[in-house]
């Protein structure tokens, strides 16, 4: 078993590298999925600081994206928390897919969005905020053991402007651990490179490297408590992602909230790595004929 | 119970992995329509821009056109020497990079800046045709 780990990683890092022109959004899709065969690797983290009672927390999550074809991005998450005078907790892991219905590039590109999340009540990476938001008050040893089994889906909106890419969703989430009703949840971002034409020379700081924008985002209610953007939380962030080389990126992003519920500030970041043609590489591993 | 769910769905994860389709074949249906056609390259008096098309070329389509263009065969991808490819107005050529062709495995480039695109247009014309690529 090891010698097939270490000859997985000898695989990964033998494949090359590509460009990846990431998106600088946290929570907003846009229209844009993985190129087919690439895989992705990226660690977040979400951090919330405090407002007066709460307390400080990291939530760090990973992500595995692959392009399965030109049409379908299937993703694997990972994430956990750890709050200052608590403890550090394992939260559980997602399986998103986003499909693109539609073949060709249009004023208004429309992708599905499925997602099966098996958590507990202690995640705090805020993908999405739905519904009021996360229980950020109450303690750890109280909130991981309530498991939630949640079925997510969205209806992604994007479209590219000259060089800006406007970004809208609509989300609505099912606990189906619990006998609650839908929660529901909206993102909407804009954002664009920093120079629109490519130099001729190889460098990190140049302008065209840098895409920053900003994006909105929060709960709009329940089926029980009622449709409303009232006693929810709402976020504001400017964002900005980095291409430190052809095959990473940085992302970062400080979400100021708007309402009083949830955390007083996000500050979000994040590191990047694409690999491509990990499927066919992967393939070959294993004896197939790519 | 759990268990089935865990294994059934890693089951569906790594399906879909090597469920990808990377063999190319020109597709006759892949046209550019009439209005895109008839797009002028606004770098087209700009030949210096044609340095920034050859960075971008290298990040995003040596992968599978090759350094050269000709197009890597086990990826199927077209060889961009071919008169048939050269022959295309700037617009056609704009049209491709910008809308892919996502179920033969060309991806859409549109989250590439307008004017990079056009600076890849530049940078395609400048592929010469070599023995090869002519004799196919």
């Amino acid at each position: 078993m090891p010698r097939y780990f270490l000859a997985l990683l000898v695989m990964i890092g033998t494949v090359l590298p590509c460009a990846a022109q990431e998106s600088p959004y946290f929570v907003t899709y846009d229209h844009h999925l993985e190129e087919p065969g690439n895989l992705e690797i990226e660690t977040f983290s979400t951090m919330g600081i405090p407002r007066s009672g709460q307390h400080l927390y990291a939530a760090p999550y990973m992500e595995l994206g692959y392009g399965v074809t030109g049409r379908w991005t299937s993703e694997l998450y990972l994430e956990g928390q750890g709050t200052a005078g608590d403890s550090t907790v394992f939260t559980g892991w997602r399986w998103e897919n986003r499909f693109r219905p539609l073949k060709r590039e249009h004023f208004l590109n429309p992708i599905l969005y499925l997602e099966y999340e098996n958590i507990n009540e202690a995640s705090r990476i805020q993908k999405e905020i739905v519904g009021g938001g996360p229980n950020i008050t109450s303690p750890n040893s109280e909130l991981q053991p309530v498991k939630a089994h949640e079925l997510e889906t969205k209806l992604i909106l994007s479209s590219t402007v000259h060089d800006w890419n406007i970004a809208g969703n609509f989300t609505v989430e099912k606990n189906l651990s619990e006998s609650e009703g839908f929660e529901f949840g909206y993102a909407f971002g804009f954002a664009r490179p920093l120079a629109s034409l490519a130099s001729g020379r190889e460098c990190r700081f140049c302008r065209e490297n840098f895409i920053a924008g900003m994006e909105f985002y929060g709960g709009l209610g329940t089926t029980e408590a009622g449709f409303s953007a009232h006693n929810t939380a709402h976020y504001v962030a400017p964002v900005v992602s980095w291409q430190v080389s052809d095959n990473s990126s940085f992302h970062f992003s400080p979400a100021i909230a708007l309402t009083h519920e949830g955390s007083l500030v996000l500050i979000r970041f994040g590191y990047g790595y694409e690999i491509r043609g990990f499927g066919s590489k992967l393939a070959q591993f294993f004896g197939g004929k790519r | 119970m759990r268990g089935i769910v865990v294994t059934v769905l890693a089951i569906g994860f790594m399906t879909s992995v090597f469920a990808q389709n990377v063999s190319y074949q020109q597709d006759p249906k892949w046209q550019a329509p009439a209005e895109a056609l008839a797009r002028a390259n606004p770098l087209a008096q700009k030949p210096e821009a044609t340095a920034g098309g050859k960075k971008l070329f290298q990040r995003n389509c040596v992968e599978c056109h090759g350094a050269t263009g000709t197009g890597l065969e086990k990826k199927r991808a077209a060889d961009l020497q071919l008169t048939a490819v050269q022959q295309q107005t700037d617009g056609a050529l704009f049209w491709k990079i910008t809308n892919g062709n996502t179920d033969r495995g060309m991806p859409s480039f549109s989250r590439l800046p307008e004017l990079q695109r056009w600076q890849l247009v530049l940078y395609l014309r400048t592929l010469t045709p070599t023995m090869d690529s002519q004799q196919k």
